[in-house]
Formats: structure tokens, sequence, C-alpha cells
């Protein structure tokens, strides 16, 4: 995601913050599996 | 995950497919789903503020299916605009039109007819005339080159079959000095052949 936002043209591009979204759900041990989290993501348009 | 698609995926299966789910979510949030919905989800797991959310109606808030949050990192910019990509029965578009005001303006962009319907319901029954939403693809706004301050999205791109394109589009629309501040899936492994082909992996 990021190295393609930086080829896109985006800069600064960086992950803020992570986020156990599927704690507790049926897929909790498929996201384990996978390491799959949610994050959040922050990207700049130069000015 | 990687931005290019499987070359066995269907990707106009996957795109029905997504629309049909968040369609049952739409028409029941109540549903047996795998992921979490919700004002309660939203603050117990993503750090909203859920005195600010139950302020909000419900037709706009239970549906929500979000992954992360994009209220997180930089306020948004009083007077400005802001589109959500994704935006599902509108909560974080609810949330993003308090914070630009009525100078403001918001854009939800979803291709899904029964969130569609709850967002505009929301937004009127708010009393958000700024937010407005917009049936179309990601990879195809509705938007004029270079009018866009901020770009927001929850859980949504990592749903894309082509996301270069949605990239290069998010590009577009935004202002020179603009910026993306999103919410999205990320795989701390590389996934085998199968994995990617797997629509039930992409849709939940």
């Amino acid at each position: 995601m990021i190295e393609a936002l930086q080829q896109t043209g985006f800069r600064n591009v960086r992950v803020c913050n992570f986020f156990n979204s599927f704690s507790g759900t049926t897929k909790e041990g498929v996201a384990r599996k996978y390491g799959v989290q949610g994050a959040n993501f922050v990207a700049y348009k130069a000015g | 995950m990687s931005v290019m698609c499987p070359i066995d995926l269907d990707r106009e299966k996957l795109k029905s497919e997504v629309r049909t789910i968040y369609a049952k979510v739409a028409e029941n949030p109540q549903g047996d789903f795998h992921f979490h919905r919700g004002p309660e989800y939203a603050a117990r797991l993503l750090g909203y503020d859920l005195v600010e959310l139950d302020a909000l109606p419900r037709i706009a808030t239970a549906p929500f299916a979000g992954v992360g949050n994009p209220f997180m990192m930089e306020a948004l910019p009083s007077g400005g605009t802001v589109i959500d990509i994704g935006s599902g029965a509108g909560m974080d578009c609810l949330l993003a039109a308090k914070r630009v005001g009525l100078q403001g303006r918001v854009v939800g962009i979803d291709m899904t007819d029964a969130m569609l319907a709850r967002a505009r319901l929301g937004a009127a029954e708010a009393k958000l005339p700024q937010a407005r939403f917009e049936k179309a693809d990601m990879t195809e706004l509705p938007l004029d080159s270079g009018t866009v301050d901020v770009v927001i999205s929850n859980g949504v791109i990592n749903l894309a079959p082509e996301k270069q394109k949605v990239f290069n589009e998010l590009f577009r629309v935004v202002k020179p000095g603009g910026r993306l501040q999103f919410a999205d899936i990320i795989v701390g492994t590389e996934l085998s052949e199968d994995a990617r082909n797997n629509i039930d992996l992409w849709t939940g």
C-alpha cells in the first residue's frame, strides 16, 4: 500500500495507528494467521 | 495484500459479492457477519467517541463496518472539501460534516444502493446539508480534478481489485497540498495464490 501510494506521487506516506479490528469475530483466527490488522494511513500531495 | 489483482480473480464477481454483502449489512445491521459493526464497536476497538456517535442517527451508525479511525490523524479543515471513499451508511461522512461546518462540503462515494439510501436519510435527520452522497465506482470519481482537501476512507480500498486505479484517481482529485487520511486492512504475510483468489477472504 505504502509503495503503491508513493509510486502514484503521494509523499510522506506512513502508517499512524494499528487496530485489532477482527478481535472477537469469527475471522479472528484467520486474521491472526495472516497478520491482518486495521491501520490508519496518511499520504500527502505536494503543494 | 499486493495491489496487483490475482490473475484468475473475476473482478466483476468480486465487486458483485462486495455489493451483495454490504447491501445485506445495510438492510440488517444486526445480521450474522464475520466482522464487527456499529457505534459500540467503533468506540471499543477503534477509538471513536461513543457520546459523539450516539448523537448521530442510528440509521447511519448501526451498519458502520470500518477497520480504523480516520479522525485520529490531522483535524479536518473548517470550510474544506472532504470525500469519503466507500461511505457506506454515512457515519464517517456525518462526523466529517460536523468538522468542516456548513461552509464545507463532504461527498460520500459508494456503489451500494441500500447504503446510499441510509446515508441520505441520516444526513437529513442530522440536519447536515453539507454532506451529500453519490453512487460511483472509486476508480471513476464524479469530481473535478484538484478539488478535494482531504480524502477519508475506512476499510474500503482493500476491497478494490485494481487499487492502482483507485490511487491514481485519488491523486487526480486531491488538491496540491491536500492529503489522504484513511484506514484500511494491512496483511502481515505474503498471501498464497489460493488465498489471493479466494473471494471469501476478500469480502470477509
